[in-house]
């Protein structure tokens, strides 16, 4: 009888050990745990190639020129700064004999103003990302009476200038005495 | 003695040994099958609790050593680089954009005859880009306002030059307004 009992019990304790312990515990956290592995090789990929990635990027930004850099920087500034380029406006004008009468802020794109450079960071915990658009723009608009001569040589130091400036209309009307008077709409970007 | 043929025999025949043989075989054969599956289900299971053992090692190991990769990213260098990459692929692209009316006007000087000129200029951009000008202004007479509209048309930069409310003056002198589009190429900014 007892030749016979304790195999069967033998038999019933190993199915009872594989479907209770063995095939739970290998579909379940030995799975999961490989799955969690597999996620920790991808990431520990990813950040080996961003390290890779911005060792090269470090090492292209230190082949550009530092002055380079600062006069990009000067093209696209990191806030819209209108009242210190009215202050160059206004120098650049004296200059080139263009006598401003006034000077407004039409429109801007966006609502921000001032350093908005931490914009780009993200929650905590995260990386920065790229927005969709980046610039920011707002229209100044220009009253100013002068010579044609003052207002070609004002019109190409603006086009020519450091920080880029667009200007997007004019309108001039004569008067007869040479002297005329101008309406300018000058658009001025930055990087958000 | 032998027995007469005639005497029935009382003769039960006692089982062979080889049924006897085989069930024991059967229940050796049975017990060893169990067992073994016994052992083999055993081994598996101490496999298996190992296995997880070192995987869940081999996790943690992992997981430090991402932690340690994540807390070595600057996210100001990030931002860093983000912020370059804006400003070099938004500044190329403005750029390639800028307008630069003053060519226009240098233009303007050479192809407009001397016996033509404007009261009133408006330059624009609109929102498609395209640099349109309104303006009015006096010819000497019709013949300076059709010597201006053969030089728009050959010069060919000045497109769709309409000139409408031509008005003859007592004095011969045509006052008109004008109306065109730019090439792009005459505001192309170049440095």
């Amino acid at each position: 009888m007892n030749s016979r009992v304790l195999p069967s019990l033998a038999i019933i304790l190993s199915v009872g050990i594989f479907f209770a312990y063995v095939k739970p515990t290998w579909s379940g956290p030995i799975k999961e745990t490989k799955t969690a592995i597999a996620y920790d090789d991808q990431a520990l990929a990813a950040a080996n190639a961003y390290r890779a990635k911005q060792n090269a990027l470090a090492s292209e930004r230190n082949a550009i020129d530092q002055d380079n850099l600062n006069r990009l920087s000067t093209f696209l500034p990191d806030s819209v700064d209108n009242v210190g380029l009215i202050l160059d406006i206004n120098a650049l004008s004296a200059r080139s004999g263009f006598s401003l009468t006034k000077i407004d802020v039409l429109k801007s794109d966006s609502n921000t103003s001032g350093n908005a450079s931490n914009k780009t960071l993200g929650q905590a915990g995260t990386l920065p990302v790229s927005r969709a658009n980046p610039i920011g723009s707002v229209d100044l608009s220009l009253s100013a009476v002068g010579t044609y001569t003052a207002f070609q040589a004002f019109l190409v130091g603006i086009e020519k200038s450091a920080r880029l400036i667009d200007v997007r209309d004019i309108v001039i009307k004569g008067s007869g005495t040479g002297v005329y008077t101008y309406q300018m709409t000058l658009r001025l970007y930055w990087l958000r | 003695m032998a027995l007469p043929p005639t005497i029935p025999t009382s003769f039960v025949p006692h089982s062979t040994a080889t049924p006897q043989k085989f069930r024991s075989d059967f229940t050796g054969a049975f017990g060893f099958f169990a067992y073994a599956i016994l052992g083999i289900v055993f081994l598996l299971a101490l496999g298996v609790f190992f296995y997880g053992r070192i995987l869940a090692s081999n996790q943690s190991a992992k997981d430090a050593a991402l932690a340690e990769q994540i807390k070595k990213i600057d996210q100001t260098t990030v931002e860093n680089f983000i912020r370059l990459r804006d400003r070099l692929v938004s500044g190329e692209a403005l750029l390639a954009k800028h307008v630069a009316f003053s060519e226009f006007f240098s233009s303007l000087e050479k192809i407009l005859p001397s016996t033509v000129r404007f009261t009133t200029l408006h330059l624009s951009v609109d929102s498609t880009g395209v640099p349109e000008i309104e303006g009015s202004g006096i010819a000497k007479n019709f013949n300076a306002l059709a010597a201006a509209s053969t030089a728009f048309a050959e010069d060919g930069r000045i497109k769709d030059a309409i000139f409408s409310n031509i008005d003859i003056g007592k004095d011969n002198s045509v006052s008109f307004s004008l109306a065109a589009t730019l090439d792009q190429k005459m505001i192309v900014f170049s440095p």
